[in-house]
């Protein structure tokens, strides 16, 4: 009996971590696949999440759209602010050569004007965010679950293949991986590199509007909901390895399997102080992160 | 086949071309002679469209390339091969050959198989260490990947700057042999070289720098006998044995 009651914390423990984990994961990754094609750590990527989560109470609730009308919707207007963000902020700033932490001001910036202008569309009410997938309890080999639970997991898992598909698998994986490595020398072979990193930036952005339509319903829709995804996502990429984007998401998951154990036999306040002290640990033993450094960083 | 006119051009506002004309041929082999930080390397690098153009113009095949773009140069046939290899480190010898074909994914995969196999019986080194990093090769096997990777773009202007860059005498014998090769097949180049006097062997036209600027040119036979060029260049860097 007490071995199978520990199984279930057990189990509702990696559930729970796996599923904060894998939303820091694709905030995570998303930041990293940016990081790699231009240098530069989006700080405005979190908000995406808040956009697609917020887009989402738009379209559903307020609009009244069915939801697979609603997606679509949601997604696109992510793609088009992160292409917004990579036009009028990134590249006229590349552009005058500004050093990589001047451009990642530039992004914090964004970071701000976004959740300004979240904020005059939808006020600071914390709202609840129509679920895709079912929010009903379902309980299997006693360990009990939602099918949204399981949706964010699934989601990411095959977001996670089709990266890997389209960075080891394609000529344009081969190609963004080369600009990673040198933008300049990419251009004597031909490739579009400022095409590239608007790809990096749009991609990204669509990524985090999922991953708002996926865990909105699990934390509810607010304005100021970005930042903390922000930074959850940049300890991911600390914690997993800069310029990979999946040694980012095993940080991702790694960070939420932690707070959802902490939080359980501690107490959920001791999270944050006890994973930041995890990591401040880790990064001391290897700096470089846990899963050490990709292609991109070995220049 | 690739024609300059009074080109200036430079990074932000400092100009490091000062009205640069230069012609060359289809068929034949060109080098740019001259001292470190004569201005090759801009002019090779402007040719390819990384260097932005502040006047003059350039014109392939008589088409105008001035305002044209890195990777529409690419497209015309113009392929650089970088000076220090550049080669993509982390990549494998093959990732590194498929990059050069990067425009050419239009192309048939039968005649990217073709180039390929160009490429590896010219250095049959790289077929054995195709699945290898490129990072992880010897000075003189980079080289040969950073030249097999220009060539499986089919280059019809080979653009080389400094091939002969931090390679043992006996590796850089065996670069020149190479190029003597693809010039035997007709491959036109662009050589930028340090090392002159392999440069003026090689070549059938020579243009020396100094300072942003032509300073002298003619075919590689007049210019050897140049007294001008030897005390501009050749005699001054020392590296001349002829």
């Amino acid at each position: 009996m007490v071995t199978e009651a520990r199984l279930d914390i057990l189990g509702i423990l990696v559930l729970s971590g796996l599923t904060n984990g894998s939303v820091y994961a694709l905030v995570g990754l998303s930041l990293a696949l940016t990081y790699g094609a231009s240098r530069v750590i989006n700080f405005a990527q979190g908000e995406f999440v808040m956009l697609g989560a917020l887009a989402t109470v738009l379209f559903v609730t307020t609009v009244a759209l069915p939801m697979l009308v609603s997606i679509p919707l949601v997604l696109v207007i992510c793609a088009m602010v992160g292409l917004m963000l990579e036009r009028f902020a990134y590249r006229p700033l590349v552009a005058r050569n500004a050093p990589p932490l001047t451009v990642m001001i530039g992004t914090l910036a964004c970071a701000s004007i976004m959740v300004g202008a979240a904020l005059l569309v939808w006020g600071p009410n914390q709202y609840f965010v129509p679920n895709a997938f079912s929010l009903d309890g379902i309980t299997v080999a006693g360990i009990t679950s939602t099918p949204q639970q399981l949706a964010i997991i699934a989601s990411f898992a095959i977001l996670m293949l089709l990266i890997w598909l389209l960075l080891y698998r394609t000529t344009f994986g081969l190609a963004i991986r080369a600009v990673g490595i040198d933008p300049e020398v990419s251009k004597l072979m031909g490739i579009r590199a400022e095409r590239v990193v608007s790809f990096a930036f749009v991609f990204s952005a669509v990524i985090g509007g999922l991953a708002g339509i996926l865990v909105g319903p699990l934390l509810g829709g607010h304005v100021s909901m970005g930042v903390v995804l922000t930074i959850k996502g940049f300890m991911a990429v600390i914690l997993g390895g800069m310029g990979s984007p999946f040694a980012a998401a095993a940080g991702g998951l790694a960070i939420g399997l932690l707070e959802a154990t902490v939080a359980f036999y501690g107490n959920s306040l001791y999270a944050e102080p006890i994973i930041f002290g995890l990591i401040l640990l880790t990064l001391i033993v290897r700096p470089a992160g846990l899963l050490g450094e990709w292609e991109a960083m070995r220049r | 086949m690739l024609s300059i006119d009074g080109l200036r051009s430079g990074y932000g506002k400092s100009e490091a071309l000062h009205g640069v004309s230069m012609d060359i041929e289809a068929g034949t082999v060109v080098t740019i002679i001259g001292a470190n930080g004569a201005g090759k390397s801009t002019l090779v690098n402007t040719v390819s469209g990384l260097v932005p153009v502040m006047s003059g113009r350039m014109s392939f095949e008589g088409r105008d390339i001035t305002d044209l773009a890195a990777a529409d140069i690419v497209d015309l046939g113009i392929v650089q091969v970088p000076e220090g290899r550049k080669l993509f480190g982390p990549l494998t010898v093959e990732e590194n050959l498929e990059l050069g074909a990067y425009r050419s994914r239009s192309v048939k995969a039968s005649e990217i198989a073709r180039r390929r196999a160009f490429v590896f019986e010219l250095f049959p080194r790289l077929a054995e260490r195709a699945g290898q990093r490129a990072a992880t090769l010897s000075g003189g096997e980079q080289q040969m990947v950073a030249m097999g990777r220009a060539l499986m773009a089919q280059p019809k202007l080979l653009l080389l700057d400094e091939p002969s860059l931090g390679l043992a005498p006996i590796v850089v014998d065996r670069v020149f042999d190479t190029l003597a090769k693809l010039k035997g097949d007709g491959m036109t180049m662009l050589l930028v070289e340090q090392r002159a006097d392999m440069a003026l062997a090689i070549a059938d036209f020579a243009y020396v720098m100094a300072t942003g600027r032509i300073v002298a040119n003619g075919p590689t036979d007049a210019m050897r006998a140049d007294t001008r060029v030897q005390q501009a260049y050749l005699g001054e860097a020392g590296v001349f044995e002829g």
